[in-house]
């Protein structure tokens, strides 16, 4: 018999630091791809469907590190990566470096489903695009304000993009358990502020960026990429749940193990096919929100977890001060 | 700590022209890599000097010899990884590179990230000086009639598989005299992949992975399927919570068939200096040495043993 949990879902918006002025829209963010994916499981849709809308909305939102507003490599252009995974399956779609789209977890879901590999690259996930029917856009239709600015700052001769990005990523990620226990995750970033080009992270490696499987759950992460790829951070969290831990105990474990074996920090969304779910982090903050029972819970800083009623129109967001 | 070497030259249904021939390349490519950790030399070096020697033989898919893809286009892929720092390299979709082995090295020494793909990866090699050679030199005339024989079937990459005809990577594990242990993977993928195309190789956790703590892997077989199982980050975590290397592998592999339906291969060696190498395809050919002698197989449970002899 299935839990009465299910369904539920589970987004994040990135692990680091949020410079205040935008933490509010990163929490609202998080908050309305919560709902919305929610409302697509109450109304008897696949997980899967559920977390791609979920990151779709966050590709569009300028306030996130994915799609539009996503961060600039070397020389100002835009690479984006991108992964989902199916875990009555396990299988998984993927692209990586991949330009000119707006909607890169919709091109890895198609990449699942239309074809017979998992992971297209750079040119070739374009031209595989373009034989999908999806739209070109402008680069400078991704680009905003704030991440020119920031990726002109760190062209400066003294910068350190490394340091200066710990605290600001905002990769975007979803899990979610559907009514009928399908479990599947999804993960979208435009990766690491000032990157070289053609750098791949975490977020397209199976097993790194998320995995899922219908009998142990799904983890989607975010973090300093290289140093997730070193523990292979979420198909560690679920060898943890294999053991027997709670999706909290074995979230604050994977990233526990990153901090001591690799000085890594980052965080993980974390759900098991009973709906337990979990948001972890190791870094100061991470925008996430959950929906479950009709309730939305949601938070910033460690320690803090808010609720509200799902239709409760009325945002009850915390006003963090500048 | 005696040192060891395990090297694979991919697991499918190696036909029997080509049997001889990859038993003697993975022979070379392990006694070469022993020779380094002989004389004191590093397991990444190792690993990095057998993959070299598999990608320099045309009759492995891998350097020169890999397999082309529908646009008749030659795209490699290789990982390799330092079991001491968990830190790795890899390269995927990179072109006209002969060792992909010794650019993934580049990427995690020269670079503060873990992979480079496409023209990223290729700007990069002519970054650090790394001479580049025509496509057409990496083709060989097997490739080519192989290629045209079966570039009119759009559905051949699955089909290609389920009958094992896939030609497949390289790849060895090894383990140094101080303890350390590393891992490298090397591929051309599959025949007639789509262009950019990244298959389970160049993805740490899939095709292959090493930690000092546990030991190290080096997967071959279907690149869809080992991803959706992380193929060597599995065995890994068998062998943690205490298996043998070779019932872990075992039954990770045993794992992928039932549950997603995929062949494959593996070679692993344990931090403890245990090693395997095992297949669930019909051949692999595989190589490995210690305390000087050099043991190798291609059919199942074909192990064969030599001495080998040092200046």
């Amino acid at each position: 018999m299935l839990s009465d949990m299910l369904p539920v879902v589970v987004v994040h918006g990135g692990a680091g630091f949020v410079p205040r002025q935008r933490s509010e829209l990163s929490v609202s963010g998080v908050c309305s791809a919560a709902g919305s994916a929610y409302g697509i499981l109450k109304g008897g849709g696949s997980s899967m469907d559920a977390v791609v809308n979920a990151v779709t909305l966050l590709e569009n939102n300028p306030a996130f590190n994915a799609g539009i507003g996503s961060v600039l490599n070397v020389r100002g252009d835009i690479e984006m990566d991108a992964l989902v995974m199916d875990g009555k399956t396990l299988a998984s779609g993927a692209v990586s470096a991949v330009r000119n789209i707006a909607n890169p977890t919709q091109l890895a879901r198609l990449v699942m489903e239309k074809t017979s590999h998992a992971c297209l690259t750079a040119e070739g996930a374009s031209q595989f695009a373009r034989a999908m029917g999806i739209p070109e856009v402008p680069v400078e239709s991704l680009i905003t304000d704030y991440s020119r600015m920031r990726w002109q700052k760190n062209l400066a001769a003294d910068a350190n993009p490394v340091e200066c990005q710990m605290g600001k990523m905002g990769t975007v990620g979803a899990v979610a358990v559907d009514t009928e226990g399908n479990i599947a995750c999804a993960t979208s970033t435009g990766g690491m502020l000032n990157k070289m080009v053609g750098r791949v992270g975490d977020t397209p490696c199976i097993g790194s960026g998320g995995y899922a499987d219908n009998n142990i759950g799904a983890v989607s992460t975010t973090g300093h990429g290289e140093t997730i790829m070193k523990v292979t951070l979420a198909r560690l969290i679920l060898f943890n749940m294999e053991k027997g831990q709670s999706v909290e105990a074995a979230s604050d474990s994977g990233l526990a193990l990153m901090k001591s074996r690799v000085d890594g920090l980052g965080g993980v969304i974390t759900v098991d096919p009973q709906g337990h779910w979990a948001a972890r982090f190791s870094s100061l903050q991470m925008a996430w929100a959950a929906a479950q029972s009709d309730t939305l819970h949601y938070g910033l800083y460690t320690g803090e977890h808010f609720t509200q009623n799902i239709d409760d129109p009325e945002s009850h967001y915390p006003k963090y001060k500048a | 700590m005696p040192a060891v070497i395990v090297v694979h030259g991919g697991a499918w249904a190696i036909p029997d022209e080509l049997a001889e021939a990859s038993v003697a390349g993975v022979k070379v490519a392990a006694r070469g890599g022993y020779s380094v950790l002989r004389r004191g030399g590093s397991a990444l070096d190792a690993v990095e000097a057998a993959v070299r020697s598999m990608e320099d033989n045309s009759v492995f898919n891998a350097g020169h010899g890999a397999t082309l893809n529908t646009d008749g286009e030659v795209e490699l892929d290789a990982i390799i990884m330092d079991g001491r720092t968990l830190g790795s390299g890899a390269v995927s979709c990179v072109k006209n590179i002969p060792h992909p082995v010794s650019l993934a090295r580049a990427v995690m020494e020269k670079t503060s990230h873990t992979m480079l793909t496409d023209k990223g990866a290729n700007l990069f090699a002519e970054s650090i000086g790394m001479s580049t050679v025509p496509t057409d030199s990496l083709v060989t005339e097997y490739e080519w009639r192989e290629w045209e024989k079966h570039k009119h079937y759009v559905t051949g990459v699955m089909e290609d598989f389920n009958s094992q005809w896939a030609h497949d990577t390289v790849g060895a594990v090894a383990l140094d005299h101080a303890g350390n242990v590393a891992c490298a993977t090397s591929t051309g993928g599959i025949r007639n992949k789509m262009v950019g195309r990244v298959g389970d190789s160049p993805v740490v956790g899939c095709g292959g992975f090493a930690d000092n703590c546990i030991g190290a892997v080096s997967c071959t077989g279907h690149g869809e399927s080992i991803l959706k199982v992380t193929l060597a980050r599995l065995i890994l975590s068998h062998i943690e919570r205490g298996l043998s290397v070779a019932d872990a592998s075992q039954m990770s592999l045993w794992f992928m068939g039932e549950r997603v339906l995929g062949a494959g291969g593996a070679v692993v060696v344990s931090s403890a200096g245990q090693w395997a190498a095992t297949f669930t395809t019909e051949r692999m050919a595989w190589a490995s040495v210690e305390n000087d002698v050099l043991s190798y197989g291609l059919d199942p449970k074909d192990v064969r043993k030599e001495k080998l002899l040092f200046e």
